[in-house]
């Protein structure tokens, strides 16, 4: 690499791992519910000093601190989450088709979804059977899959196998769903950071974290594994083991970010090609870039839905509407694309 | 005979109707109102399997055939079986009016009052003509009416300024609402959402930000208790514990209520009651001596004849629990 390439790089790292931070501070203002830039930092000071700033409206404090704070978090981390599990699978199905979605995770957490929200009412929180559903898909398709872990192509054919059964039940859930239960479901079906509470974050923000972490560990690993599995045993690896904790990993942060937020589509395929694009197919520093353009990427369709009207416009739609003619652009301009 | 429906779709039906299928519940609600629900030959999926307030208005429900399923498309060949003279269906369901007409020959009536009184009433009247009922239905329309009078002059003497502004959490969610709720109206309250979405998209419903519920403070919410309580995903204790909102004054002033809401568009007696009820909400020094009990009583046997059956509903749905003001 030349050092100019090297510059450039660099500077890719500087503006995406910043990017992040600023989009978080400037999403902070926006909203519905109008707060001046002084009102917006004496609410957040009073977090820490109430007795200090007794004059804050306590509607500020509520947006701010229990509406806004996190919605955004939860767009980071989910954002963070969806794309770099895609990131992930690209590079160890050695497939650029490969999304996060690939082993069953989004048709096994909508039917979780749908069982609580069409069955069990109130009795049992959607985003836990939402989660407990995407991750027995993704057990679905390694128990039927067996020891293909040498032949990737049988896990990816199980996953579309294992997708389409969960997608059928989800249909027959559907079909005996009454009309007010219908219209939950399919909110949540089309992704939406709007539910997202302290509580929900309590649980889902660690295993997003955790997952996002160990990922960024292995980013080097991922290198290997998307040799063929000859190259990567005679470096060493163990094959098996890195690829399991691999979508051990990617199946932990895209379950606890779709329990969360719903279905949110594209993120995972785009947003890595986009990297990739920019800096090439080097794991080490696609996968933190894939976090911190995944997390920028859906704070910038959060923004867009709650800054263009007062009305809650499911988040998916936006992800499509931006990254798609962004990947085509950016397609056409470079005429190839990384893995 | 020529009608008009929701649909602006002209249809034509025969003279005399004896067998009549009704997959749009609201019909189906004024057709056994009318005193014609023995000329009913089927019924529709929702008010076999979802609605709890059906089979107290009308007990010999169970008799009918289940034409339509879950996911409204009809079973053809048990319409064909049934034969009816005239169907009626919803026209959200855009494509059974004209894919019934087409396919079978009968003809559909599509009809849905979205909130409107008018609508309501004009759907009295219609199909009192389709039936023949029109003395009966003239009756009703005048009974509601009456009922809904004193509370329209009464909304109309009050300036905007002073009337009570409204949230309404409907379809089991916080943020769901409709964007027109004539009862909310005529009982002289102001809808916070109302033509939030142009009126040319003929939309019932929106969801909005929780930052708008914030941003509107209503000084009422009222959550839709149609639902039987174990049912209900949106409950009073809920939205007053939820931090989020602890700076709206509705919630502040614990003014956070059941009100029965849309249950598969209206059940014309259920929605005359709901109206009273709002307004002694709204205006208790004006409304607030009104029985409710007594008052559903009456509505409920004017337009179903059936003793007992509000007094059925208050249970079913708790209504002790939340009518206690």
């Amino acid at each position: 690499m030349s050092g100019q390439d090297s510059k450039k790089t660099q500077l890719i790292f500087l503006f995406f791992l910043l990017l992040p931070f600023l989009l978080f501070v400037f999403s902070l203002s926006i909203g519905t519910y109008p707060i001046s830039p002084r009102g917006l930092i004496r609410t957040l000071l009073s977090a820490f000093s109430p007795s200090s700033f007794p004059d804050i409206p306590s509607a500020y404090r509520d947006i701010l601190i229990r509406i806004r704070l996190p919605r955004l978090l939860l767009g980071l981390a989910a954002g963070a989450a969806l794309s770099v599990s895609g990131a992930s699978l690209q590079a160890l199905f050695k497939n650029p088709l490969v999304n996060e979605y690939i082993l069953g995770i989004s048709s096994g957490s909508a039917f979780g979804a749908a069982i609580s929200i069409v069955f069990l009412g109130r009795a049992f929180p959607s985003q836990i059977a939402a989660f407990l559903f995407a991750v027995a898909a993704v057990a679905a398709v390694l128990f039927i899959a067996g020891s293909a872990e040498s032949h990737f192509i049988s896990l990816l054919l199980t996953g579309v196998i294992v997708s389409a059964f969960f997608s059928a039940l989800l249909s027959l859930v559907m079909f005996f769903a009454s009309p007010y239960a219908l219209q939950a479901l399919f909110f949540w079906l089309m992704g939406s950071l709007s539910l997202a509470s302290w509580k929900d974050l309590a649980i889902s923000f660690p295993l997003m974290l955790a997952g996002l972490v160990l990922l960024l560990l292995l980013r080097w690993r991922m290198n290997v594994l998307s040799m063929s599995d000859e190259e990567a045993r005679a470096l060493g690896i163990n094959v098996r083991r890195e690829k399991m904790l691999v979508i051990g990993a990617t199946t932990l942060i895209t379950s606890a970010a779709t329990a969360v937020a719903g279905i949110i589509g594209w993120v995972g395929l785009i947003v890595p090609h986009l990297v990739r694009l920019m800096v090439g197919a080097d794991n080490r520093k696609v996968i933190p870039l894939s976090a911190a353009a995944g997390a920028s990427f859906l704070l910038i369709a959060d923004d867009i839905t709650r800054g263009i009207s007062p009305l809650e416009i499911p988040i998916g739609i936006f992800t499509s509407i931006i990254g798609i003619p962004l990947f085509i652009f950016l397609l056409k301009k470079t005429r190839k694309v990384w893995l | 005979m020529t009608f008009k429906d929701s649909l602006d779709r002209t249809v034509t039906i025969p003279p005399k109707i004896e067998r009549i299928l009704s997959l749009q519940p609201e019909i189906t609600r004024i057709i056994v109102a009318l005193g014609a629900g023995d000329r009913l030959v089927g019924l529709d999926y929702f008010l076999r399997h979802d609605d709890h307030l059906f089979r107290i208005i009308y007990p010999q429900e169970s008799r009918l055939p289940v034409v339509s399923k879950p996911d409204d498309s009809v079973n053809k060949e048990l319409v064909v079986r049934l034969d009816p003279d005239v169907v009626f269906a919803s026209p959200s369901e855009f494509q059974a009016p004209d894919s019934i007409q087409r396919s079978l020959g009968i003809p559909v009536i599509a009809l849905s009052s979205l909130g409107h009184f008018d609508k309501l009433l004009g759907e009295i009247a219609l199909v009192g003509a389709v039936t023949g009922l029109e003395a009966r239905a003239q009756e009703l329309v005048a009974f509601f009416q009456e009922k809904i009078r004193p509370l329209s002059e009464h909304a109309a003497s009050v300036p905007p300024e002073k009337r009570p502004r409204v949230y309404l959490a409907f379809w089991s969610s916080l943020t769901r609402t409709p964007v027109f709720y004539e009862p909310v109206n005529s009982a002289g309250g102001i809808n916070l959402a109302e033509n939030l979405l142009p009126s040319s998209l003929g939309s019932v419903q929106t969801v909005v930000t929780l930052e708008q519920i914030i941003k509107w403070d209503p000084d009422i919410i009222l959550i839709q208790g149609n639902f039987l309580p174990n049912e209900r995903m949106v409950m009073v204790k809920q939205v007053l514990e939820d931090h989020r909102l602890s700076s709206v004054k509705a919630v502040k002033s614990k003014q956070v209520f059941y009100t029965f809401g849309f249950w598969y568009w209206w059940d014309p007696a259920e929605v005359l009651v709901e109206t009273l009820y709002l307004a002694r909400m709204f205006y208790p020094e004006k409304f607030g001596r009104l029985d409710l009990a007594k008052e559903g009583e009456e509505i409920f046997t004017k337009f179903y004849r059936q003793d007992g059956a509000f007094s059925a509903l208050w249970k079913l749905l708790n209504l002790h629990e939340w009518t206690r003001q």
